[in-house]
């Protein structure tokens, strides 16, 4: 092997084989699932995230039609899944909902999204 | 082999030089994500790698010359200096086989410069200005004489714009998107190589912003990933005849990577005199996601809007 190839060759290993791929957290799913409407009002949110996530950078909210805070502020990352955000919900009647969600992937990507979901409509 | 083990590993530190504060991000507005384009750049800043770009484009038999087709190997990578200013180096090698005559070779290098303005997150509308410079003669002799490539360069101010329609009342609407790039390249000898209006735009329809931010339908994983898409473009010389094409394809966006494809049709009568309908195929690399402590990374973490 020529030094130019082998430096060539030493230069990409250094860098592909140190560096596990870790995308942006894109929203996989949700319960409640995007866009869906419930008979009765759920007790909490559970999102699923496409990489592990941040807990001290990684936040959901959900708020009413009046824009109004419905969630318990309690949003926390699962302990047996660093992918999953969870948040409380108070007693909600039906109507329409916005979820709220910010997260940073483990390798400080930011990205963040809405979504609605209906109760008892 | 000593020293050459020394230059390796001296060109890994550099690249591993300084703590990884941030990674930068692909073009993301809000809830947008503005895919990697093919026939023409996507609004946003990024650390991104398009390799390979390859073109087919038939080429007609006209006045006594045979038909033929044309094959371009293209790439281009995009590094970000800030995370809102970065660098695009690309080029391609060029090849054709009958029509006048064989040709191979590589084309003439360009070079952008590109900033980024401030995200408008909930209209998921995002700009950036750019200067592109393309350089004569770099590319092979035997392109330049049978003019199949330029031999005057060109500076292109150029403006980027991308705007995501999720703010519409009308929820299956939310996932289109449209990006457009305005364009003057001015010719360094406009007598010989004349100025020209470039324009470019497309109409693109996610289904991962769907499935993410408007109503999820359990589609299989790989329809969830694709995004449908319309691309054209226009070239106005102020001397010459108009060319174009339109552009209709599909890229599937996973993690790190992406894949496209779309055919390439004239889209004016002289872009048809000179090709037929062919195709266009670009595998593309995230690299702020693959390589985000090194190649991925901005080389100062700050913004210039800041």
């Amino acid at each position: 092997m020529s030094p130019r190839y082998f430096t060539a060759i030493a230069f990409a290993a250094s860098l592909f084989a140190t560096a596990p791929a870790r995308a942006h957290a894109f929203l996989d799913h949700a319960s409640p699932a995007v866009g869906s409407t419930l008979p009765t009002a759920p007790a909490n949110i559970a999102l699923w995230f496409t990489e592990h996530i941040e807990p001290a950078f990684s936040i959901a909210t959900v708020t009413d039609a009046a824009g109004q805070r419905v969630d318990r502020g309690d949003a926390h990352v699962a302990a047996d899944n660093p992918a999953e955000l969870e948040v409380g919900l108070k007693p909600l009647p039906p109507g329409t909902y916005t979820v709220h969600w910010h997260v940073v992937s483990v390798d400080t990507h930011t990205t963040e999204g809405t979504f609605n979901f209906d109760v008892g409509k | 082999m000593k020293r050459t083990v020394w230059c390796a590993a001296a060109l890994a530190a550099v690249i591993w030089l300084g703590a990884s504060p941030s990674a930068s991000a692909h073009a993301v507005c809000g809830n947008r994500v503005f895919p990697a384009t093919l026939t023409m750049d996507d609004p946003g800043v990024g650390d991104e790698l398009s390799l390979p770009t390859i073109q087919y484009l038939p080429i007609p038999a006209t006045g006594g010359n045979s038909a033929g087709h044309s094959v371009d190997y293209g790439f281009e990578w995009d590094k970000t200096i800030t995370r809102d200013l970065g660098f695009a180096v690309n080029d391609d090698y060029f090849t054709q086989h009958g029509g006048a005559q064989n040709l191979h070779g590589w084309d003439n290098l360009t070079v952008t410069l590109k900033d980024e303005l401030p995200c408008w997150d909930t209209h998921e509308f995002l700009a950036s200005v750019g200067v592109i410079r393309n350089f004569a003669r770099t590319g092979s002799s035997q392109l330049i004489n049978a003019g199949a490539i330029g031999n005057v360069s060109y500076t292109a101010p150029t403006l980027y714009l991308g705007k995501g329609l999720g703010d519409l009342p009308i929820g299956y609407l939310r996932p289109f998107a449209v990006t457009s790039e305005l364009s003057r390249q001015f010719s360094d000898s406009p007598a010989i190589s004349p100025d020209v209006w470039a324009y470019a735009a497309s109409l693109q329809y996610s289904v991962p912003y769907l499935q993410q931010h408007v109503k999820a339908l359990n589609l299989p994983s790989f329809m969830g990933r694709l995004v449908p898409i319309v691309e054209v473009s226009l070239s106005n010389p102020d001397r010459g005849t108009n060319t174009g094409t339109i552009a209709p394809g599909l890229l599937y966006e996973a993690d790190t990577w992406q894949l496209g494809a779309e055919a390439l049709i004239p889209a004016t009568h002289a872009t048809q005199q000179s090709q037929g309908t062919g195709f266009i195929v670009q595998f593309h690399l995230f690299l702020d996601d693959l390589l985000p402590n090194s190649l991925g990374k901005p080389l100062f973490d700050t913004d210039l809007w800041q």
